[in-house]
């Protein structure tokens, strides 16, 4: 490799790092917590079937996992602003992104909820628990356990594909590289070097959720 | 103590319990018997409301009601008094042991901690299951569970303790660990209804057997004179068949 091409590397470096903190971690971090909290609401709603808002969020669930994500986006930056309503780049990123991580990760909640035996409530019936107690000691926790490899996924896949908000603007990690690349030519390297930073951060998350999935599991059977 | 008249019950079109009578007083142990299918089990759901009755009354505590009509709050109040042990156990897999037996005193009764500990202990200790008072259901044998299971529905000293065919899922040496801890509970006066297949543990320790079969309590006598003599002919062919299958 030509030592120019060392130099940019190395130059660039702490820029796409300082994306990565500044604008990546942030934008990821924030369309987490936004869907994660509306898909335990649209899970729960349907789960205690509430009537209309339970279709409701079945009908929610429909159009944003029936919808391309890329094409939410442009219809939150680039249609909105049509009718009055004109938002930055980074909050249409962040609505964009987390009405569609909610409706899958709701399907992911509901169906861990739902698959936590029948038994499991009855018995708390049985001893004297009202419905409240039992879902939040009984149903819920067991509820998480099973969820969470599935949950941590999406946010594996959300740091990944955070990237997208680069077409509508917004300069993250992948669009400082897409801006050195074409002030330097150099794309294969610029890209590859965008690539191994989302691999680490992924690694890290990877051994974050292991040690994670140790700690806050219960027990596991003797036999396994 | 506790008593049901004219029990209707059923799933969808298919009734299986059809004007059941049923009653069970202090001290007693009763053992429900039949084939399956005979609706042992939708008894003893239907009684603690975990299945919906299509009709009858229930007499219980200081209420004698519709089956149908009881408010959530009578039926909460009724599960407070009545133990049940599942045939699959179900303890609260992300609890140990001795938090599935405390969340009942705790959670469900206020108890005071300390207080709580003390009896959790003492009916660990009963049903010989102290020393794995910290394991987590996963890491129990099936005897186990079912021990531990029995001593979370016995913390709270239920009116009635109702057992639903609590060996079931056990192999034979479990089974024995079990109807051990059961046949100590009938000596101690605790008040059981089991729906149960062993005809040994129904001849030995159940002062009353009742015989089901499609949906009717076909008979309903003292243990003795149920087994020695049996008055109904599907009683007598019924018996003749489990003894058979003893061989």
């Amino acid at each position: 490799m030509s030592e120019r091409l060392w130099e940019i590397l190395a130059s660039s470096l702490p820029n796409l790092l300082l994306y990565c903190v500044k604008v990546t971690i942030p934008l990821t971090a924030c369309i987490y917590a936004l869907s994660l909290v509306l898909a335990f609401l649209l899970a729960l709603v349907q789960v205690l079937n509430i009537r209309f808002l339970s279709g409701a969020a079945r009908i929610y669930v429909w159009i944003f996992r029936g919808t391309p994500l890329i094409v939410q986006m442009y219809i939150i930056f680039f249609g909105l602003p049509s009718v009055g309503i004109t938002l930055n780049a980074f909050p249409s990123a962040v609505i964009a992104f987390s009405l569609n991580y909610a409706a899958y990760m709701s399907e992911t909640i509901r169906a861990s909820i739902q698959a936590v035996p029948v038994g499991q409530t009855e018995a708390g019936y049985m001893i004297g628990l009202n419905y409240f107690q039992i879902m939040t000691r009984i149903v819920l926790p067991q509820a998480a356990k099973i969820a969470f490899p599935t949950l941590f996924g999406s946010l594996i896949g959300l740091t990944k594909d955070s990237s997208l908000a680069a077409s509508i603007t917004v300069v993250e990690m992948f669009k400082a590289a897409q801006q050195i690349a074409a002030r330097t030519f150099e794309p294969l390297a610029l890209y590859c070097e965008a690539a191994l930073i989302y691999l680490m951060l992924n690694t890290a998350l990877t051994l974050l959720q292991r040690y994670l999935e140790k700690r806050l599991s219960w027990k596991q059977p003797l036999t396994e | 103590m506790l008593e049901v008249k004219n029990l209707r019950c059923s799933y969808g079109t298919n009734q299986v319990l059809k004007d059941i009578n049923f009653r069970v007083d202090k001290g007693e142990v009763i053992a429900i018997v039949g084939s399956s299918g005979s609706g042992k089990t939708t008894l003893l759901r239907s009684i603690s409301f975990l299945h919906k009755a299509d009709g009858g009354t229930i007499r219980f505590l200081d209420f004698e009601k519709d089956i149908t009509r009881l408010k959530g709050s009578e039926i909460r109040r009724l599960r407070m008094r009545l133990g049940y042990v599942f045939q699959n156990f179900n303890l609260f897999r992300n609890m140990t042991v001795r938090q599935n037996v405390m969340e009942g005193l705790v959670t469900a009764r206020h108890m005071d901690r300390a207080e709580a500990e003390k009896i959790t202990d003492a009916v660990l200790e009963k049903v010989d299951m102290l020393e794995r008072a910290d394991y987590y259901p996963d890491q129990l044998s099936g005897g186990q569970q079912q021990r531990a299971a029995i001593a979370r529905s016995i913390a709270f000293r239920p009116d009635v303790l109702l057992l639903d065919e609590p060996t079931s899922s056990l192999d034979p040496e479990l089974t024995r660990e079990v109807l051990n801890i059961l046949t100590q509970l009938a000596a101690d006066g605790i008040t059981m209804v089991v729906v149960t297949h062993e005809m040994g543990f129904a001849r030995n320790v159940a002062n009353r057997v009742i015989f089901m079969e499609g949906g009717v309590v076909v008979e309903d006598a003292p243990a003795a004179e149920f087994f020695n003599h049996p008055k109904q002919e599907a009683t007598k062919r019924f018996l003749r068949t489990v003894t058979d299958d003893c061989g």
